[in-house]
């Protein structure tokens, strides 16, 4: 019965989802108030990367929603793997996955900071950069060759990189402005390493802090899983 | 400044495990330090003479930015939502884990900021990101005793709110596309393009989708279990606040951006079946927190009912059935944490404990509706809201309530008259400390809305008026250059 119930709700479900997009007139989205972001986007906070200047400029509070919503996850991961023992390690890595691990580390360090640096100019940003930082210190847990990121470090990376974002954004209170209104905005020629004012700084901020939430996740689901991972 | 409301709680958040190591008593104070500077900018905006106002953040005009809109009701939810998480605090729980007693502060404070959030935002997607905010965090709480009943019962929560989500999303994607914006007054000046079936539906995701956090009856599955297997605080912070926050997101909603009266029908019918199916197996509960659990689906079900009548009437009894239940649940769930489990080991348990005891018939009895107390106010603001309205609906959801609360005092006072009995059984498990005295901090606010019920209904009156006034919130957050409004796609 119950299995006929979630039959019944799916159908029901699947069928209200198509007769909704069969009203949707796909391919001509009202471009009302996206028109106006896109126009004034890369004017308004000097970053070249319209999407940057979209996240963390016009919708900048919902940026820092997301990290909270990281940083909640990995403190309920935190909470609900801390609890468990860890237990024995797996097989040790042969020599070419160590040392192919010692190779990679630094390389996927400067692709990580890249990324995170030039999130204003090219594709990319904290996210991304980021999950790349958070994989490059998971490695060694990977291949076996060390016990991974240090946890104290990490909330500390985490809780500061966090602050720093919050407070770039009480500054222009501050000084006048608005919470998390960009700063220093003409500093520096569109293009250029130095441009967007603080923008670059709440990438970085976000790049630290996503890297830091992700390894330190993963280092306790490895721990957790008793060095199955 | 209301950007404190949510920053403070977050910067102590993210600093609250670095602080703890550095020293122990900056990591006891900082939580509870941020929330009262919360409570101090609360007081300091409440000035009648300057709101309701709207902040645009990031210094971006409101179309294209995100828009936090302060009012009286803002402000009460946000000073709420602040004294709420003082009073309800994690408290170390005395199985030594310091780490994870700071995660739950952490949450709770990731929660406290969000709750903050919901309550400012006019920007429909930002409030998304906040109830997902108090969504993670609260189901890390879920899962906070780690015993194996908390990670199911956690489990099944994370799955259900996540439907939820995504179909609170399908609904904010649906506005969007039909309407270009995201801004709540913008969306309000557009409102006559969601009138026909496609707004519809929009509406009806929403209200599915925050409807999880908001106990309505369908998507409430998670309730009973989940608060049987948390802290008693968690419990009520959960049934007290986070249910109350997004009931404010689905009234903002429905006053700004969906007038239209089949959807308040919805509301109504919703509310209904939830009151009903609460109070029900409320009744039929043995265990003290299960049936806590029931009562408070059935309070929300009353709140669903009351914001459902139309105007200004609505919102004030909408309001003050919703803050009464929000003082009430806490101090009820706290009381619950003092005696714990089943009905049968309570016999006798307010004679061991009488302040206890007395705080527990103070909160029935006004659950119930006795008249000074302010439950018959909330009651009373409903009956006479849905009488003037009349319908068939209507005289249905009257039928309904009444019924309601000849269930609640008939288990109320079942539970009250076990409390009183002589009862010869073992000593129920001993008192763990404080609960008491923060139930009398609730218990004290029960009392105060007695004495100062006059000042009260003036100030709710206002509220209610301001919250209802569409025109005044579209004014507040600032002319819209006038082609948002008529040109539609290009």
């Amino acid at each position: 019965m119950p299995r006929f119930a979630t039959v019944l709700f799916l159908a029901g479900f699947a069928f209200l989802l198509f007769s909704l997009t069969l009203t949707l007139g796909f391919g001509e989205p009202p471009m009302r108030a996206g028109q106006g972001v896109l126009d004034q986007a890369v004017a308004g906070t000097g970053a070249a990367n319209a999407v940057s200047a979209v996240l963390l400029g016009f919708r900048g509070l919902d940026t820092l929603g997301e990290l909270s919503i990281l940083f909640a996850a990995a403190t309920a991961g935190g909470l609900v793997l801390g609890h468990r023992r860890p237990g024995g390690d797996g097989p040790p890595a042969g020599a070419i996955l160590q040392a192919g691990t010692r190779l990679l580390f630094p390389l996927m360090l400067v692709v990580g900071f890249y990324i995170v640096l030039h999130g204003h100019l090219t594709p990319g940003g904290g996210f991304q950069g980021g999950v790349i930082l958070a994989a490059a210190f998971f490695l060694p847990v990977l291949a076996g060759t060390g016990a991974g990121p240090d946890h104290a470090l990490l909330r500390v990376v985490e809780g500061l990189a966090g602050t720093v974002f919050i407070l770039i954004g009480l500054a222009a209170l501050w000084t006048g402005g608005v919470f998390l209104e960009p700063l220093l905005v003409d500093r520096g020629a569109l293009h250029e390493l130095f441009s967007a004012g603080t923008l670059p700084l709440l990438y970085l901020a976000v790049g630290l802090k996503v890297g830091a939430e992700l390894a330190g996740l993963l280092a306790h689901m490895a721990r957790a899983g008793g060095g199955e991972a | 400044m209301m950007a404190y409301a949510v920053a403070l709680p977050l910067v102590a958040a993210f600093l609250l495990p670095v602080l703890h190591n550095a020293s122990r008593w900056l990591g006891i104070l900082v939580g509870p330090a941020a929330l009262v500077a919360v409570l101090l900018v609360v007081f300091q905006s409440w000035q009648p003479a300057v709101l309701p106002f709207a902040m645009d953040l990031g210094g971006f005009a409101p179309p294209w930015g995100i828009t936090f809109y302060v009012d009286a009701l803002a402000l009460l939810f946000c000073g709420a939502v602040a004294l709420m998480t003082l009073l309800l605090w994690p408290r170390d729980e005395g199985d030594g884990d310091a780490d994870a007693l700071v995660r739950r502060r952490s949450l709770t404070l990731l929660l406290a900021a969000a709750a903050a959030g919901l309550a400012l935002s006019g920007d429909l997607f930002n409030i998304y990101v906040f109830y997902e905010l108090a969504a993670v965090a609260s189901y890390g709480l879920a899962a906070e005793r780690g015993t194996p009943a908390a990670y199911a019962a956690a489990f099944r929560y994370l799955m259900l709110s996540a439907l939820g989500s995504v179909i609170a999303l399908a609904g904010i994607a649906i506005i969007y596309f039909e309407t270009g914006t995201l801004n709540l007054a913008h969306l309000s000046l557009l409102a006559g393009e969601l009138q026909g079936p496609t707004g519809m539906a929009a509406f009806l995701c929403l209200l599915v989708g925050f409807g999880v956090k908001a106990e309505l009856f369908p998507v409430n599955a998670w309730v009973p279990e989940v608060y049987g297997v948390t802290t008693r605080r968690t419990a009520g912070l959960l049934a007290g606040l986070v249910s109350k926050l997004a009931v404010l997101v689905l009234v903002r909603l429905l006053v700004l951006v969906f007038p239209q009266e089949g959807l308040r029908d919805a509301l109504l019918l919703l509310g209904v079946l939830g009151l009903i199916g609460g109070e029900l197996a409320a009744w039929k509960a043995r265990d003290m927190t299960r049936m806590l659990a029931f009562s408070s689906i059935g309070q929300l079900g009353l709140v669903f009912v009351a914001f459902s009548l139309p105007g200004t009437a609505g919102l004030v009894a909408g309001i003050v059935v919703a803050v009464h239940h929000m003082v009430l649940k806490p101090g009820l769930f706290l009381l619950a944490g003092q005696w714990g489990g089943g009905l049968r080991g309570l016999a006798g348990a307010a004679r061991r404990a009488p302040l206890a005891g007395l705080l527990f018939v103070l909160f029935a009895l006004s659950l119930v509706g006795l008249p000074p107390l302010p439950g018959f106010w909330a009651k009373f603001l409903v009956l006479t809201g849905l009488a003037g309205q009349g319908g068939g609906l209507g005289w249905l959801a009257m039928v309904a309530i009444l019924v309601a609360t000849v269930l609640e005092v008939s288990y109320l006072f079942r539970l009250a008259g076990r409390l009183y009995s002589r009862g010869d059984d073992e000593v129920p498990a001993a008192a763990t400390g404080g609960g008491t005295v923060t139930a009398g901090v609730f218990g004290a606010l029960v009392v105060a809305a007695v004495v100062f019920a006059p000042a009260l209904w003036d100030e709710v009156q206002d509220m209610g008026a301001g919250a209802g006034d569409a025109a005044l919130y579209v004014r507040t957050v600032g002319p819209m250059v006038p082609t948002m409004i008529s040109g539609g796609a290009p």
